[in-house]
């Protein structure tokens, strides 16, 4: 396949989103607002209580902007994209992409990639940015580079998660309703991971385990303990990212060889 | 009337046939459920009254959350009567002896009947076994709490209903839910109780139509209201109702008046 093709591609996307400009805008406005929402009622919480699970207002905003950064990286390269392979096994139309001369994978994410994150990320990046200056982190070049890693890392175990979530609608036809799941459990993601149960903070180290898109890379760069894996927090949050990128693609292939389409 | 009888049994029958998807939905609320008291557990942090208000008041607000939001869903109806709009199915509508709304109306009142029988109650009874929930402050505050639950679930859907037509003149049904579920997230009292919110806010959003989805049924069942007050919070949320009512029948005779199917 040539790679040239991919630029292309997202080209062809973009414009086609930017054509209706006023109402893009209005979407990316929206989220804003929503995501806006939900910080000022995690604010509101902090005025009355100060802290939650020993974190005070700027390691929340900090654990909030860098959950919500790696989320919207992750997800423009495979949310939107992988959400609508359900309905293109069903309909047929997957079919007709599996006899192009090209990866099903990069066609897929590539004409898909979604900018509607925009959003996500004008608002993350000033409060991450306040937040990495107000928070108490003892600063040296080994956090700076592992900001940069473990931001990397979260990133691709968002990419990584919903690539399988998408890729089993290959096997099982229907797999959308196995997002609301993973939802459930990336809206815990906001909060310190001490603060749940035991059961819950282990699945989530685990089974699902999206404690490493910011819970956990957050807790070691502010030097707090690390429910369950303790001093493994930083080496996991760091590997965590490429090893789970290794495990979808497999699974990407497993479920592609077990593809039959979808019936009829 | 029997007709929307029927539309109400087609929605509750409908869900049904999504079985794998109410599995996961189960799912997903029970991790928000338990993530919500996780949450007021960590901030309370030992700590048995804030303001008044105990820990096992707030363990069993946070539940009630889940009862009286858990079963509709905003973003569907929205997304219906925004889509009904672009596809040009409303017109279809318009010819049917039935009122839209209404129709609407009886089968979102179906299908939360489903979700409410088959997720929220088991939702509830595990997450109330594992924490312990406290019983209404009251025979009276019970039969009320009823009550204002019906009031909860018609001003939800007023609202929602009052968003999908606005997609009339917006055309664009996305930004609309998510501004509303900003709405949702902070005005309902979902996430924060307005007995937390500092002043004059509290005053403010206790005040307007959101308020009766979740914050008065929740402070009822408490019995954070006394008898007089409850009455009075009742007749003041039915008002916002028929206003609500009466802005949703004004802008949808005035929206079925301009609508031009494109295409047809």
């Amino acid at each position: 396949m040539r790679i040239s093709v991919l630029p292309l591609l997202v080209k062809m996307f973009v414009k086609s989103q930017l054509e209706y400009r006023g109402a893009f805008w209005l979407d990316r406005l929206a989220q804003i607002l929503s995501y806006g929402a939900v910080l000022t009622g995690i604010w509101i919480i902090i005025q009355k209580f100060e802290l939650l699970g020993g974190w005070n207002w700027p390691d929340l905003a900090l654990l909030f902007s860098f959950q919500l950064l790696a989320y919207s990286l992750g997800a423009s390269m495979s949310f939107t994209q992988l959400a609508q392979l359900e309905e293109q096994v069903r309909l047929g139309t997957l079919d007709t992409l599996l006899t192009k001369p090209v990866n099903l994978w990069a066609y897929l994410i590539f004409s898909g990639l979604n900018i509607g994150y925009a959003g996500h990320i004008i608002l993350a990046v000033p409060v991450l940015t306040w937040a990495l200056v107000a928070a108490q982190i003892d600063w040296s070049l080994a956090k700076a580079l592992f900001v940069v890693g473990s931001l990397l890392s979260a990133t691709m175990v968002t990419g990584a998660i919903m690539t399988m979530i998408g890729a089993t609608a290959l096997i099982w036809v229907r797999s959308n309703h196995l997002f609301s799941i993973f939802f459930g459990f990336w809206e815990l993601t906001r909060y310190p991971l001490n603060i749940f149960p035991a059961g819950i903070q282990a699945i989530m180290l685990s089974i699902v385990p999206l404690a490493f898109i910011s819970p956990v890379p957050v807790a070691v760069l502010l030097d707090k303990p690390v429910p369950l894996i303790g001093d493994l927090g930083a080496p996991l949050a760091l590997a965590a990212g490429p090893l789970l990128v290794c495990i979808a693609i497999a699974h990407w292939r497993f479920a592609l060889g077990k593809y039959q389409g979808a019936g009829g | 009337m029997k007709a929307y009888i029927a539309f109400a049994r087609s929605g509750f029958l409908s869900s049904l046939a999504y079985r794998n998807e109410v599995w996961a939905n189960i799912f997903g609320k029970l991790v928000q459920v338990f993530a919500r008291v996780a949450i007021w557990l960590a901030a309370y942090a030992g700590m048995t009254a804030v303001d008044g208000i105990s820990i096992q008041d707030m363990v069993t607000y946070a539940l009630l959350g889940g009862v009286v939001m858990g079963a509709t869903r905003h973003d569907r109806l929205v997304r219906q009567v925004g889509n009904a709009l672009k596809t040009g199915d409303v017109a279809v509508w318009l010819l049917k002896p039935v009122h839209y709304p209404l129709y609407l109306l009886a089968v979102e009142a179906g299908m939360s009947v489903y979700t409410f029988l088959l997720a929220v109650v088991p939702t509830i009874i595990i997450v109330a076994l594992v924490y312990g929930m406290l019983p209404p402050a009251s025979p009276f505050h019970a039969a009320m709490f009823v009550a204002f639950c019906g009031l909860s679930f018609t001003i939800h859907f007023l609202v929602a209903a009052l968003f999908g037509v606005l997609a009339f003149w917006l055309m664009t049904i996305f930004s609309l839910e998510w501004l509303l579920q900003s709405l949702i997230v902070l005005l309902s009292g979902l996430l924060v109780p307005f007995w937390f919110f500092p002043e004059p806010f509290g005053t403010i959003a206790s005040h307007q139509p959101m308020a009766w989805l979740v914050y008065y049924p929740s402070a009822v069942w408490l019995g954070r209201l006394d008898a007089l007050e409850t009455s009075v919070y009742f007749a003041f949320g039915l008002g916002w109702a028929s206003l609500l009512a009466f802005a949703l029948a004004l802008l949808w005779r005035r929206a079925s008046s301009r609508i031009t199917v494109q295409g047809g």
